[in-house]
């Protein structure tokens, strides 16, 4: 896969960020066109170790927030859902929320207990995604295996709530879509013991299976210090002892009355961001229980006006993998005069960047997964080494491959 | 059932008179949000006094509009129950501002995207003459994509994508 029109290396690189000569930076991709948020990395290497990372993403930008200015507000909802195919619910509530306010009218609070059961249920089955993907690039692959069947549990229940398995469009304005339909409060409540079982089987497995530990533990390794100054968001910057949860410091929705408990952990390596994701979905299972409990009844949506007044709001949900923010000002017209969405995952490439510095190259998939950016798009990956001033490529299951190796070597 | 509801009203808070008394400017509370607008030649100032109030400021992010006959640039910081947004503008004949990576690195993705949707330059930034975002096809002479006057269907002609 490569692009004929992309600049040789010798061109971008002299006019690059850092000042490397050609032969000491290493492309790390193109990038498949099937999976989404591709990003590019240049690596520069020093003795088999990673000295320096130059990213270069936009491959999959497509003017989204262009494209928002054309189309009507309600339109938008289904526009900006698509940005994401895991955490589409966040998107669709994170603007919801920004129109909403807006328009000064109040959701129905059995909408916001549905929406938060919903967005409940798209972190426990992101959460799960991101752990099988881990498990996967650690070379442990039974447990990629396990974790994304026991993820179809979710997406089944989503579906019967929703319609849909992934992209929900659930959220409507001034409320939800539909209801809960009849008896699934008893289905849900059924799987989330099945959830919990599983989760916590993970949670011990992964703290004691010595293919996962050698491979996470004290891989990574964000100080709190660097958190701040680099703005991470999510799991990882509470990976670094800082404590911070939209849901707990903002809330939103339901998040005010089924309160949520905020993991974070001080190791800031891969191993304590899997404890995180994983104490995560345990606790979004006591939540979404304690929601169908409180459930209250009503209707799960008002009317609203299709005419928003003119005015600003800046929005943010704790989508799975960290502060999704939505800026949406109005100037009274059908649509949106300007929306401004920001990803955790672009929030969260510093950091990566930070993380993968002074490692080896057999920890790049898992420290970049570890980030969770959904990041199967290792194509193919050149190398150049510093030290031996040797070329070669590798393809992204090479990669993997090698990593497995490298480390049963060292073992 | 429908109600009209009030939002909670948050006065601005002492750290943010101080800011606004320091700058010179009167900030401006809605719910929810603080702002501080201030010139373009303090911008770096301002975003520095914000971040390093107590109590760990998070820098959301930056975002950019066009408004005409200028670009808007507003930094979003998030602590708690509210935002405190430092906003500028800039010229469209001059769009020049300072960077605040070099104080706050965690601003360098941010600002070379506006840098590539928007044009804007940062003076100081990593990023400067480089693209994050834009294909290396898009053409320099053709405005940036997000600005008004932007015609997608010149810059398919001039990228030959037709």
């Amino acid at each position: 896969m490569i692009d004929e029109n992309m600049p040789r290396e010798s061109e971008e690189v002299s006019a690059g960020l850092m000042q490397y000569s050609p032969e000491n930076v290493m492309p790390f991709g193109p990038i498949h066109p099937s999976l989404k948020e591709p990003e590019y990395f240049k690596l520069v290497l020093e003795a088999g170790k990673i000295k320096e990372v130059i990213p270069r993403i936009g491959y999959v930008h497509r003017g989204i927030e262009r494209a928002a200015q054309d189309r009507t507000w309600v339109k938008n909802i289904y526009l900006f859902e698509r940005i994401c195919g895991i955490c589409s619910f966040a998107h669709s509530l994170g603007y919801i929320q920004g129109v909403e306010i807006l328009t000064h009218y109040e959701v129905p609070k059995r909408a916001k207990y549905l929406r938060t059961i919903v967005a409940e249920l798209e972190r426990i089955h992101s959460h799960f995604l991101w752990l099988g993907l881990v498990g996967h690039w650690a070379g442990f692959d039974t447990l990629f295996m396990w974790v994304w069947k026991d993820r179809e549990h979710i997406l089944d229940i989503e579906e019967a709530i929703t319609g849909n398995r992934i992209h929900k469009s659930y959220v409507a304005l001034g409320g939800v879509r539909k209801d809960l339909p009849d008896g699934l409060k008893e289905a849900l409540l059924k799987e989330l013991v099945f959830i919990e079982k599983r989760a916590s089987y993970y949670h011990e497995l992964v703290q004691s299976e010595e293919t996962l530990s050698v491979r996470t533990k004290g891989v990574g390794g964000l100080t709190q210090e660097t958190a701040t100054r680099l703005c991470p968001v999510g799991p990882l910057l509470r990976s670094t002892g800082i404590a911070r949860d939209v849901r707990v410091e903002d809330p939103y929705a339901a998040y005010d009355e089924v309160i949520p408990q905020v993991q974070s952990s001080t190791d800031g390596d891969i191993a304590c961001l899997m404890t995180i994701r994983l104490n995560e979905v345990l606790d979004s299972c006591r939540l979404i229980r304690e929601a169908v409990e409180k459930l209250p009844s009503g209707p799960v949506r008002n009317p609203v006006p299709r005419v928003v007044p003119a005015g600003e709001s800046c929005q943010h949900v704790e989508a799975p993998r960290g502060e999704l923010f939505y800026f949406v000002r109005s100037e009274g017209k059908a649509g949106p005069a300007r929306v401004k969405l920001r990803t955790p995952t672009l929030a969260n490439i510093m950091a990566a960047i930070e993380m993968l510095k002074g490692r080896p190259i057999a920890d790049v998939p898992i420290v970049l997964t570890g980030m969770d950016p959904c990041f199967g798009c290792m194509d193919r990956v050149a190398f150049v080494d510093l030290g031996e001033s040797a070329q070669w490529t590798l393809s992204g299951e090479q990669l993997r491959q090698y990593g497995i190796e490298y480390y049963r070597g060292k073992r | 059932m429908n109600r009209r509801i009030r939002w909670r009203w948050r006065p601005t808070s002492e750290e943010a008179k101080a800011i606004g008394d320091k700058f010179g400017v009167a900030v401006e509370s809605t719910p929810g949000r603080t702002v501080l607008s201030v010139d373009r030649a303090r911008v770096k100032e301002a975003c520095v006094a914000v971040s390093s109030l107590p109590g760990y400021y998070h820098l959301s992010t930056i975002a950019g509009a066009d408004l005409g006959d200028g670009i808007e640039i507003t930094y979003f910081f998030w602590r708690g129950r509210s935002f405190f947004v430092v906003r500028t503008s800039v010229p469209k004949t001059d769009p020049k501002l300072d960077s605040i990576s070099g104080v706050l690195p965690g601003a360098t993705l941010y600002e070379a995207e506006i840098q590539d949707l928007y044009g804007v330059i940062f003076t100081g930034s990593p990023y400067t003459g480089k693209r994050l975002l834009l294909p290396d096809k898009y053409p320099a002479d053709a405005p940036p994509p997000f600005r008004t006057e932007a015609d997608p269907e010149k810059v398919r002609k001039l990228m030959q994508l037709d």
